[in-house]
């Protein structure tokens, strides 16, 4: 519970943080790549809102986007592949006054981590999870992923793919408790910084899918999407993100899209020509997870430690017997 | 006018009784036609009495015998005979309960419902059908989910209303506090504990020795093992002054009285020993608050320094000095709101002139203050004395004046409209700032003339007349309200608000014993007539002198001078036994009926109803911006495709000067891996042309080339001397 007076003791602080205070280690990525902007989105979100580097945690699976904590200047975990999403659900319902933010791949949330991924979208805990999503494991140097284009030759398919790609926007919204599916693009800035600051205001779990160019092992796989403006598809909506003059000058394909429609949600999310860009769909009445399984009594060290003593007592041996 | 009309108009103008004929409406036990329906209320099912639900669990803590009776049924009596058996078996003992309240039985709705049952036992039921009565009131029992004391309608209503759901919201508020303040315990406690868990002592053999317990004493080295310990953490304990400043804010929360705690240890004693937040005047709660006020200045300041330390935010340089001066002038609306309100009930007639200088400050103080303001008599005796009737005037001005001051809850209405306001009254319970309760009880006079003002008429009935006749109509301010602030007043809690007057139908048999009906409005004179004070201003008229120039009330009132004054008012009244009579009014009850009418279309207008011209036209939908509408057309139309270096960029500042697009730029690295002097990134780590000169048009021409999205534009060289310029021109050109 905060006072208001509290809020007035804050602002006496001249805590201000640039963008500078949420950099990391230099980042590793190839240049060109998309993860690049995916940062720098992120540590603006950062700054703008300043968030306490010390209340901020950055959870990531395995890959090129999961070097991600390593380039934030806060708290991160850099887990097990796959496995980020019970990680951050973990800390989430552990310390629910913190940030949290999960980085998570194409293969490492749509193949390893698919159960997780299917589940966390059910929790609706809140935390933002963005997903670099470049068609292919690219850290472990060109093998085929669940999102790869069909064809794809990879050192794992050498005769190209056999089977469609999965579409992770379409899966996320064909789970009941999903409460907000973006998909965003790394070569449109301004748009995917809205697009997650748009996910991190909301309140549950924030999936955003982000296609993401690898110059190094998928050169040009986007590049028609890129080079063609028209060719993407803006969402525009004040309960998602609005779009600005600038850029409605530039990209001309614009549909007022209302974020609370479903189904029109699911027939935009299916097609790639044109591209959709927004906030596809997004629910603020779903409960989070951690809400329904609030305590109802606080958990002060007695009752820790009678409960504790109790489970132990169970498995007691006494060594005078 | 004519001999045969003139005693008629003459008591019109003059109020005196000349001739034969007119008789004296207070002797023949006249009532206004439309209290017909209504003779007997303990045969209806209204809103009284009504349950104060002591546990709501979310739902309402105010309901009626008649909802919670219509709730059960709806849940068990199930279609067909057995349905029905059942539903007459419940309303049998609803009506029994009912009866026990009027007749002065105090307890629970459970009690009742006891005695009720046991009634209806003794009178067998269905004759033969014990067993199914039996079982009618064990369902019903079964699901009858709510207790509370139960009350009917009287004169002290008003305030048993007000208190209950100003003390549920009380125990809400307290419930939340208590629990946040614990939280907050708790984890400056944590903090304490983990920085004694840190220092030597813990580590010390005996306190570990301690911690294991005397069961397993032996199975542990405890010296190696406070060796291991102390060498294996670093140290760190809390300085001195921030270990001090804890605890001297842990017993600031530990100490407070304001709640009882959430835990209930000791809440009984708390409890008893708590603040009283109850007053009959407004001197000694203003008294009450200034006395608690350096304790809740304490008690804000504690839970912010808790807060901050909670955070790990307080820093001593800024924060020490800005609570040394901290005192009550830094109390914000938000910070009161977290402790108890007060609830001031008055009551009208004695005392009022001197709490009307106190309640003014009450209500403009901006403190969360709850004032009950009953009126037992909107017609004030002396005003009758002086000729001029100022009806509710007194009762009116006070809340009148309340709409005038920021940040003021007020919600007039009389007793009898209390259950279907229950929601706006428990908002203006729960608002944060002053809110004041103007209610008219019923009661014609103070509880002395009762004995004179034989109480024919309920107390419930007069009240809702008070409504319905506009003398005392219902409006709520709420400043919260998200209406615009033009029309923040709404008098959409009165029956029939569009119309000066209610109307309502009446069937009655005609002289030739047919059956006939009629819409007749309930007006201010209506109400007059109800009360024996103004019996002298009406004047029953016989049948067979009835004219045509007798005109209802509420018509009269519409007429011109010129022809009102060829005309007579009327209204309908009915005796004991049920027969129509017509009653002539006097002027001056005209008059005041006139100033109601008015007075009532003031109040519409402050709701945005205007009665003389045309209803406000619907708000329209906002229009989007027009950049945007422009965008949208422009996005139905069919599409292009383009090259990225086909689309009209915004223009350069100077036209073949080099530029990057830099809200577009995907911070890639490809061009500051070219070079990091003429490229670099601003504080959104977006590229920009820092230093044109510290590198070749070469360079630009290759950082344009390798930019993925395309946003440098090299223009043209500077150095016209530099090499191989031929060769890049174009090149460059496919960007520019």
């Amino acid at each position: 519970m905060s006072t208001p007076i509290a809020e007035c003791a804050l602002r006496l602080l001249d805590e201000e943080h640039p963008l500078d205070d949420y950099k990391g280690r230099v980042p590793r990525w190839c240049t060109g790549c998309g993860d690049s902007a995916i940062l720098a989105a992120v540590q603006r979100l950062c700054r703008d809102e300043q968030l306490a580097p010390e209340k901020t945690v950055f959870v990531s699976g395995i890959g090129c986007s999961s070097r991600f904590p390593h380039y934030m200047n806060t708290y991160g975990f850099h887990g097990l592949h796959g496995r980020a999403m019970p990680i951050a659900e973990g800390i989430k319902m552990r310390r629910p006054d913190l940030h949290v933010f999960v980085i998570t791949g194409d293969g490492d949330c749509c193949s390893i981590g698919t159960a997780h991924w299917i589940h966390a979208l059910r929790y609706n805990m809140n935390m933002t999870v963005l997903m670099h999503d470049n068609g292919i494991y690219g850290l472990t140097k060109n093998q085929a992923s669940p999102t790869s284009p069909q064809g794809l030759k990879s050192k794992t398919t050498p005769h190209g793919t056999l089977l469609e790609p999965i579409n992770p926007v379409s899966v996320s919204l064909g789970i009941r408790n999903a409460s907000f599916v973006a998909q965003a693009v790394d070569w449109i800035p301004d748009m995917l910084h809205d697009i997650i600051e748009a996910a991190f205001h909301h309140k549950g779990f924030s999936f955003v899918r982000i296609l993401q160019r690898c110059p190094e092992f998928m050169p040009g796989r986007f590049d028609e999407w890129v080079q063609n403006p028209d060719s993407m598809l803006l969402l525009d909506h004040a309960d998602g993100v609005k779009v600005g003059p600038n850029m409605a000058k530039v990209y001309r394909n614009l549909e007022q899209h209302d974020p609370s429609d479903r189904n029109r949600a699911r027939e935009i999310a299916s097609t790639y020509h044109p591209m959709p860009v927004g906030v596809l769909y997004r629910n603020a009445e779903m409960p989070c997870y951690e809400e329904l399984r609030k305590p109802d009594r606080m958990y002060t060290s007695g009752i820790v430690k009678s409960v504790l003593e109790k489970e132990f007592d169970k498995f007691t041996i006494n060594p005078a017997a | 006018m004519s001999e045969t009309h003139s005693p008629l108009s003459a008591f019109h103008f003059t109020g005196q009784m000349s001739g034969d004929g007119l008789f004296d409406i207070g002797q023949h036990g006249l009532h206004p036609a439309l209290f017909s329906a209504y003779e007997d209320l303990s045969k209806l099912r209204y809103d009284y009495p009504l349950v104060l639900i002591k546990s709501a669990n979310g739902g309402s803590c105010l309901i009626s015998l008649s909802d919670i009776i219509n709730e059960i049924l709806r849940t068990i009596a199930s279609p067909g005979i057995d349905g029905e058996r059942l539903r007459k078996h419940v309303l049998r003992l609803e009506a029994k309960i009912r009866s026990l309240t009027r007749d002065g039985n105090k307890g629970t709705l459970a009690d009742l419902w006891q005695l009720a049952e046991v009634d209806l036992r003794a009178r067998g039921g269905d004759n033969g059908a014990g067993t199914a009565l039996d079982d009618s009131m064990r369902a019903a029992r079964a699901a009858l989910g709510v207790d509370g004391d139960i009350v009917d309608y009287d004169d002290d209503t008003p305030r048993k209303f007000l208190s209950h759901a100003w003390s549920v919201a009380q125990e809400d508020k307290a419930g939340k506090f208590s629990l946040q303040l614990d939280e907050m315990i708790l984890k400056l406690l944590n903090i304490l504990k983990g920085d004694s868990m840190r220092s030597a002592t813990a580590f010390d053999t005996d306190a570990l020795k301690r911690t294991v317990g005397t069961s397993y004493e032996s199975a542990f080295d405890f010296e190696s093992m406070s060796d291991i310990l102390s060498t294996a953490f670093v140290p760190g304990a809390l300085p001195g002054k921030r270990w001090r400043r804890i605890r001297s804010v842990l017993s600031t929360l530990k100490a407070q009285k304001f709640f009882p705690p959430a835990n209930g240890n000791g809440a009984k004693k708390r409890r008893k020993n708590s603040p009283a937040y109850v007053f009959d005047h407004c001197a000694p709660a203003i008294e009450a608050f200034r006395r608690r006020l350096p304790k809740m200045v304490a008690l804000v300041k504690a839970m912010t320094i808790a807060q901050l330390e909670i955070d790990g935010r307080y820093r001593e340089s800024t924060h020490d000095s800005f609570f040394r001066h901290y005192d009550e002038r830094y109390l914000e609306a938000g910070d009161l709101a977290m402790f108890p309100t007060y609830l001031i009930c008055l009551r009208k007639g004695h005392d009022a002139k001197a709490e009307k200088a106190d309640l003014v400050e009450v209500l403009s103080s901006g403190l969360p203050f709850k004032v009950l303001l009953q009126n037992d008599d909107i017609v004030e005796e002396l005003s009758i004395g002086s000729g001029q009737f100022s009806f509710g005037v007194r009762g009116s001005q006070l809340a009148s004046l309340a709409l005038g001051l920021d940040g003021v809850f007020v919600l007039q209405a009389s007793g009898a409209d209390l259950y279907r306001l229950r929601d706006q009254v428990i908002s203006g319970v729960n608002h944060s700032g002053p809110a004041l309760f103007n209610i008219f009880s019923g009661r014609a006079g103070p509880a002395s003339r009762s004995a004179k003002n034989a109480p024919d008429t309920p107390l419930y009935l007069r009240a809702a007349a008070a409504t319905e006749s506009r003398a005392f109509p219902v409006f709520i301010h709420d400043p919260l309200s998200e209406r615009d602030k033009e029309s923040r007043v709404s008098v959409g809690g009165n029956p029939q608000p569009e119309a000066d007057w209610t109307t309502h139908r009446f069937s009655f048999e005609d002289a030739d014993l047919q059956k006939s009906s009629a819409d007749i409005a309930f007006t201010f004179v209506d109400f007059a007539a109800i009360d024996d004070r103004y019996a002298d201003r009406f004047a029953g008229v016989p049948r067979s002198q009835w004219r045509d120039d007798m005109v209802p009330v509420n018509e009269f009132l519409e007429l011109d001078d010129v022809t009102a004054a060829h005309k007579v008012p009327y209204i309908l009244m009915i005796d004991d036994n049920n027969v129509l009579h017509r009653a002539i009014v006097e002027v001056r009850l005209i008059q005041a009926a006139r100033r109601c009418s008015e007075m009532w279309r003031n109040l519409r207008n402050l709701d945005g109803i205007d009665y003389s011209r045309a209803s406000k036209a619907p708000a329209t939908k906002t229009e989007p911006e027009a950049p945007q509408d422009e965008v949208a057309a422009a996005a139905k139309t069919a599409v292009n495709t383009k090259t990225q270096a086909d689309i009209e960029e915004l223009p350069s500042a100077v036209p073949g000067e080099p530029y990057i697009e830099t809200p577009r730029c995907t911070t890639c690295d490809e061009c500051t891996k070219i070079n990091k002097r003429m490229f670099a990134y601003d504080d959104n780590k977006q590229a920009y042309i820092a230093d044109l000169s510290a590198g070749t048009y070469r360079q630009l021409v290759e950082a344009a080339e390798s930019c993925q999205v395309a946003i440098i534009h090299p223009g043209k060289p500077i150095n016209t001397d530099e090499p191989n310029l031929s060769e890049l021109m174009p090149r460059a050109e496919l960007f520019n």
